[in-house]
């Protein structure tokens, strides 16, 4: 399927890649994200079952709950994808709603987590109660800071938009924050599974 | 109704997949609403490109297969029957999510190779740190 929309870069660039350094430069990083989620779940793999006290993973997850937030992270993409063709064919009043609403279902993820931390708080868990503690919150913390950091830039081109500071031209912009949201939109749907599903029943 | 409002799951967790829910209908409302035409001249000095990728109605779908594959995930884990292959089954279920993503919107699929290969670079090199790990340290992913 073709679709007609306009990239910034239309034309070619000046560089000696002929790409865009800053998109060059966003998939590198990306790529060292990688390596630091990975050895984050590594931890938590080798980790989780070595406990000596509890509270145990099995005894703490709520896999329906679990499910809802991954569910919302999940629409949350689809919602950025959207934002970044709006821009793409100029229409930036739908691009608008569409960063918004990723914005939100990014704060409703975030939301999901603080309940999820608070309940497993008051059920025992915490940095130095165990093993699995520790990497657990290691872990999904550190893409809870990731998907904060993700929903305050979002929310930045949204209110730069708002005072019409963003124009079709700057599509890159918006790409690059697309593929950061997507990478841990990617990231959550490993750990989903490595550390809820594998690990819950 | 009462155990609804004393499980504190459903209590957060039903709004939360009403919001979803909601979300998702109104992307595929707007996926297929008439889209404003793109201006004649708006490519970066006045040239208008054509640009090959999946469009709004494309994403939605993708989107919506999403939704359907984690439900399935959800549910293949309540099978009790397959407890012997449920690691192998969530980890291809997982692999056709992030695939979905990366290729699609992350436009990896559409995109210079030389984006592809950093990412898969990164990728594939933590995979194979990490499955040397885990069997070296021996722990499991189950």
């Amino acid at each position: 399927m073709e679709y007609a929309g306009t990239p910034a870069h239309a034309q070619p660039l000046e560089t000696s890649t002929g790409l865009d350094n800053r998109k060059l430069l966003m998939w590198l990083f990306l790529g060292s994200e990688c390596l630091f989620f990975g050895s984050l779940i590594s931890a938590y793999l080798l980790y989780r079952d070595r406990s000596v006290v509890g509270p145990y993973p099995r005894e703490l997850y709520d896999i329906p709950f679990t499910s809802v937030s991954s569910f919302v992270l999940l629409m949350s993409s689809v919602s950025m994808v959207l934002a970044l063709a709006a821009i793409q064919r100029g229409d930036l009043r739908r691009m608008r709603v569409w960063l918004l609403c990723t914005a939100l279902l990014g704060t409703l993820f975030l939301s999901g987590q603080a309940y999820e931390f608070t309940t497993f708080y008051d059920k025992g868990l915490s940095l130095h109660s165990n093993l699995f503690g520790s990497t657990f919150f290691v872990l999904t913390g550190f893409h809870g800071a990731h998907v904060s950091i993700g929903v305050i830039i979002l929310l930045s081109i949204w209110v730069r938009s708002l005072q019409g500071k963003v124009k079709q031209s700057d599509s890159l912009n918006v790409e690059l924050i697309g593929l950061y949201w997507h990478f841990v939109d990617v990231v959550w749907i490993v750990i989903f599974t490595l550390v809820y599903l594998l690990t819950g029943r | 109704m009462k155990a609804f409002f004393e499980n504190p799951a459903l209590l957060i967790g039903a709004p939360l997949l009403v919001v979803g829910l909601v979300g998702a209908a109104l992307m595929f409302l707007t996926a297929f609403a008439p889209a404003l035409p793109a201006p004649e001249a708006a490519g970066v000095g006045g040239v208008r490109v054509a640009h090959r990728g999946p469009g709004p109605a494309e994403y939605v779908n993708i989107g919506l297969a999403l939704a359907a594959i984690t439900a399935l995930e959800v549910a293949v884990y309540y099978v009790t029957a397959l407890e012997a292959i449920l690691a192998p089954i969530l980890i291809l279920l997982a692999a056709s999510k992030f695939l979905l993503v990366a290729l699609w919107f992350m436009h990896l699929k559409f995109d210079n190779r030389i984006f592809a290969t950093l990412f898969a670079g990164g990728f594939v090199l933590v995979v194979a740190i990490m499955m040397v790990v885990l069997a070296t340290l021996g722990a499991s992913l189950t």
